[in-house]
């Protein structure tokens, strides 16, 4: 048993499942001490409250509000696990994009401006297209190809300019987003899309379900009554599934990865590196658009839009989502789910405590920003198993990478 | 008992273990006052170790270190300094962007009240590089110096620290047959004021050059120390391998057939100037013949590869490969007839974050065999990759899966060449293919191109190692600032003469044209 254990924590995958949950609990470890030094410094918050802060901040998900007595009520809460999905899924999408693009080399921190894209692009579709000449279903689909395709070209240009200029991704990436901002804002500025909304509402709000397009349910509502929960969850899986397949068993995956890794290699090798850094970042881009397009055209979300617009978390965000799950796309599923859990836990902790939104958002991003450190928690555990190989392995790495001819790298 | 003053350092049982490896298993080493005393081992025998050991980077399980008879205790770096060890390292030990100066001075800085004196420093560098014709500059950024000028540097680091004792780490790897030769005259002139020097190397040549006496290992055990004056360098290799080892390669003449490769005027511009770096060069291979490109580094064969296998454009003339004209052809295309065995095995012949196996397939992963509608096989790939790792002997911890950066160097080639040579082209390309390997590696790949060439393939062989230029080749064409300056019969010209040309001093017309 101990040596199937062992013979278990010495694979990859398995150290990097142990890196990642083993940060998650740091950081939900972190986040409880933050909520007991609020919960102290705050008179307005007894010893008994922060105890529930912190229960609240493993178990969130499972609150199901107060009981009579106003203690703290436990359970199966349909709401909150089917919004925890719902949240999810820009977070899966966006998470993929950057995952994806670093499997290839590429720092996609341009995840926030292929959003935008694909939200201006999904939106204008969606309720452009008239649902009395088009069957509804039909105008999603276009809208979300439309969306997808918008975001590819967006993230297709810093890869241009990586491929044929050599200029950094990362630069490319930061100017990509903010010009997208402004355009954006541009270009709803002057459209005739104003306020499309069943309501009355002032500003500039846009809702697809205006034109009566919104993702089918796919019976996720029965499962998860009073929550905004849809078949985009199913779908952001889906596309994660097909990441992983892609990467991992196709050529393509090959050499995009060959590219990541080491792009004269994969020259000499008679890849077309150019072609492929820039078809790394137009996948990218298409898979934050699809996260926007999923988000907007789920039929419960309004786009607000007034003559200022910043840059959406939701591409930040994936960011963390990625790291967390090593770029792995199946991981990303979870981490993503993981994010949109503290979503939720962050909710909870506003609604049925008296910590503020504000001490909310500060406990929660003390988590996310420990739990991305998935990266350094890996090095340390493998860091702990190669000093003892090292020794070995690396009979003098210093002076000389000498490796032992034949027992390399051999398990001691 | 072995405890004798005239050693200056004195190295005693040691035992160094790692788990799973006794690196180091009771070696003794004795370095004499004023003698320069070569480590000659294969790549993993325990030599760096050893040196390691010696400068405080490791602590052995067993054994002593004395310096003039004394035991002392070496626990880091900082104590062999103090016992005035000094090391150059295999892999320079510099801030790329500091100044070759501030690089000397750099943790032995002279102070007064906490500001750095540096005229100081400078007249004491300038005076050590003066004596012992270490030529650098001292306000240049080390990025911006060549590699042999980094070594004079790091051997200054030494000198200006007042070191006694010196270990050089396989410090001719990276220098140009000029450099090398100077290093060995310096390394002559320390002995001579009665520093010591250890010497690490696995190049027969060298050792047999500059040392008095050497001290052999293999697999961690000490196999003996001799006198260079008493020894020769089949004994040596003997040692160092184990086994009686070939250092001459043993081919039969060769039998030239039809011609595979043709380059005509070929021209190709450099990097760095504005000058081609490759500039009107013509000739020809045959099939079943081994065509030499030999000169000294940075005369444009790199620039000629690269022109010929599509990694650079060419900027005039023609390329013709099997009969097609290839001149604007992509790599993929080229490599249809050609396998290139690389001259920087990290940099284009491998990505080391890949598995062994990916990069065995990694031209061939699209071929029928190994996929279907862009799905990899990954069956059929591991089996091929079981087949050729069986067939070339290429050892790894994991086999298949083995992460390539994991690999030792001499493996890492094996697999290139095992790879290249298992694509089975006309041509075959092969840039430096026994740079850095040891003895016993170096013999096999020479075996594997030998018997190629026998199969009929044409080879175009480039080295800057004088010795495998001529046991291997069939033809020399010597180069010079880009230009071909000769064609030679290996076995109607001397070394020294080959020299000559390689150094530019001599010029021949240029036969095929002039015929």
């Amino acid at each position: 048993m101990k040596a199937k254990l062992s013979a278990f924590f010495a694979k990859d995958g398995a150290q990097k499942l142990l890196a990642s949950l083993l940060s998650i609990v740091i950081g939900l470890a972190v986040g409880s001490v933050v909520v007991l030094i609020v919960g102290l410094a705050n008179p307005a918050i007894s010893l008994r409250g922060a105890w529930e802060g912190i229960r609240l901040i493993f178990a969130g998900i499972l609150s199901t509000g107060r009981d009579a007595a106003g203690s703290l009520t436990w359970g199966f809460n349909p709401t909150s696990m089917g919004n925890m999905l719902f949240r999810a899924t820009p977070l899966i999408m966006t998470g993929l994009s950057v995952a994806v693009a670093y499997k290839a080399g590429l720092f996609n921190i341009g995840a926030p401006g292929q959003y935008l894209m694909g939200t201006m692009v999904t939106l204008m579709v969606a309720l452009s297209i008239p649902t009395t000449v088009v069957p509804p279903a039909l105008v999603w689909l276009i809208a979300f190809l439309a969306g997808c395709l918008a975001g590819a070209l967006w993230g297709a240009l810093p890869g241009l300019l990586k491929a044929f200029l050599n200029i950094n991704e990362v630069l490319a990436c930061i100017m990509t987003n903010w010009i997208a901002a402004n355009t954006v804002t541009w270009l709803f500025d002057i459209s005739n899309f104003k306020n499309l909304v069943e309501s009355t509402k002032s500003g500039y709000i846009y809702k697809t379900t205006y034109n009566g397009v919104a993702t089918a349910k796919l019976g996720l509502d029965k499962l998860f009554p009073g929550s905004q929960v849809n078949g985009g969850i199913i779908i952001a899986i889906v596309l994660a599934i097909a990441m992983y397949i892609l990467m991992n068993k196709t050529t393509l995956g090959f050499e995009l990865k060959a590219c990541g890794s080491n792009r004269h290699a994969a020259r000499y090798a008679g890849i077309k590196d150019k072609r492929n850094i820039v078809l790394s970042m137009a996948i990218a881009g298409a898979l934050s658009a699809a996260g926007a397009s999923l988000y907007y055209l789920s039929g419960n979300t309004e786009f607000f839009w007034s003559t200022y617009q910043s840059l959406p978390a939701t591409g930040f965000n994936g960011i963390p989502v990625a790291l967390l799950a090593v770029s792995n796309p199946i991981g990303v599923i979870f981490s993503g789910i993981f994010m949109s859990m503290l979503d939720i836990v962050g909710l909870q902790l506003t609604n049925l405590t008296a910590y503020n939104e504000y001490i909310t958002d500060v406990i929660i991003a003390t988590i996310v920003y420990l739990s991305a450190f998935a990266l350094v928690i890996r090095l340390m555990i493998s860091g702990r198993k190669k000093r003892r190989m090292a020794q070995g392995g690396k009979t003098a790495e210093p002076p000389a990478p000498e490796d032992e001819d034949g027992k390399g790298g051999e398990p001691a | 008992m072995e405890n004798s003053p005239q050693y200056v350092i004195e190295m005693l049982h040691i035992t160094k273990e790692f788990p799973g490896i006794r690196a180091n298993d009771d070696i003794t080493l004795q370095l004499k006052k004023g003698e320069i005393h070569a480590l000659l081992g294969e790549n993993g025998a325990g030599k760096s170790t050893l040196m390691s050991v010696l400068f405080g980077l490791y602590q052995p399980e067993g054994g002593e270190i004395r310096k003039n008879g004394v035991r002392v205790e070496i626990n880091d770096p900082n104590d062999a300094t103090a016992l005035n060890i000094g090391m150059v390292h295999q892999h320079f030990k510099l801030v790329d962007v500091f100044t070759v100066l501030d690089n000397i001075i750099l943790g032995a800085e002279t102070t007064k009240m906490g500001f750095i004196q540096k005229k100081e420093a400078r007249r004491k560098v300038e005076a050590l590089s003066e004596k012992y014709g270490l030529r650098v500059d001292l306000d240049a950024r080390v990025e911006d110096i060549t590699v042999g000028m980094q070594q004079r540097v790091e051997i200054l680091k030494m000198l200006y620290r007042d070191n006694e004792i010196l270990i050089f780490d396989e410090p001719t790897a990276v220098l140009t047959p000029q450099e090398i030769e100077e290093l060995m005259e310096t390394m002559r002139e320390f002995s001579r004021e009665g520093k010591s020097i250890l010497f690490i190397s696995h190049k027969l040549n060298e050792i047999m050059a500059v040392a008095d006496r050497v001290t052999v290992l293999r697999k961690g055990r000490c196999i003996g120390t001799v006198n260079t004056c008493d020894t020769d360098k089949q004994e040596l290799s003997n040692m160092m391998v184990g086994r009686p080892v070939q250092l001459e390669v043993v081919k039969d003449e060769a039998k030239p057939a039809e011609e595979v490769l043709r380059v005509e005027h070929l021209s190709v511009p450099s990097h760095i100037h504005r000058r081609n770096a490759v500039n009107d060069v013509s000739f020809s291979v045959r099939a079943g013949e081994i065509l030499c490109i030999a000169g000294i580094d940075g005369n444009g064969q790199t620039e000629l590869i690269h022109g010929l296998t599509g990694l650079d454009k060419s900027s005039s003339g023609s390329v013709t490969l099997c009969g097609q004209d290839i001149s604007r052809a992509n790599i993929q295309r080229r490599g249809l007839n050609m396998s290139h065995i690389p001259e920087d095995r990290h940099k284009h012949g491998l990505v080391l974050d890949f598995t062994l196996e990916q990069n065995i397939v990694l031209q061939r992963y699209k071929e029928p065999r190994f996929q279907r509608g862009g799905f990899i096989k990954a069956d059929a790939v591991r089996d091929y990759a079981e087949q050729l790792i069986e067939q070339y002997d290429v050892r790894s911890g994991q086999g298949p899966v083995t992460v390539a950066r994991s690999m030792s160097g001499g493996n890492q080639q094996k697999a290139i060449i095992a790879r290249e040579l298992d694509r089975d082209k006309p041509l075959i390309v092969a840039v430096q293919p026994t740079r850095g390997l040891d003895v016993g590696a170096i013999e096999y790949i020479h075996k594997q191109l030998v018997s190629e060439r026998d199969r009929g393939k044409a080879i175009l062989l480039v080295s800057l190692e004088l010795d495998e230029v001529m046991s291997l080749s069939d033809r020399i064409l010597v180069m010079y600032e880009g230009e071909i300056v000769g064609e030679f019969d290996p076995t109607k010209i001397s070394v020294s003469e080959l020299g000559l040309y390689m150094a530019g001093a001599r010029r021949a017309a240029k036969e095929g044209e002039e015929a």
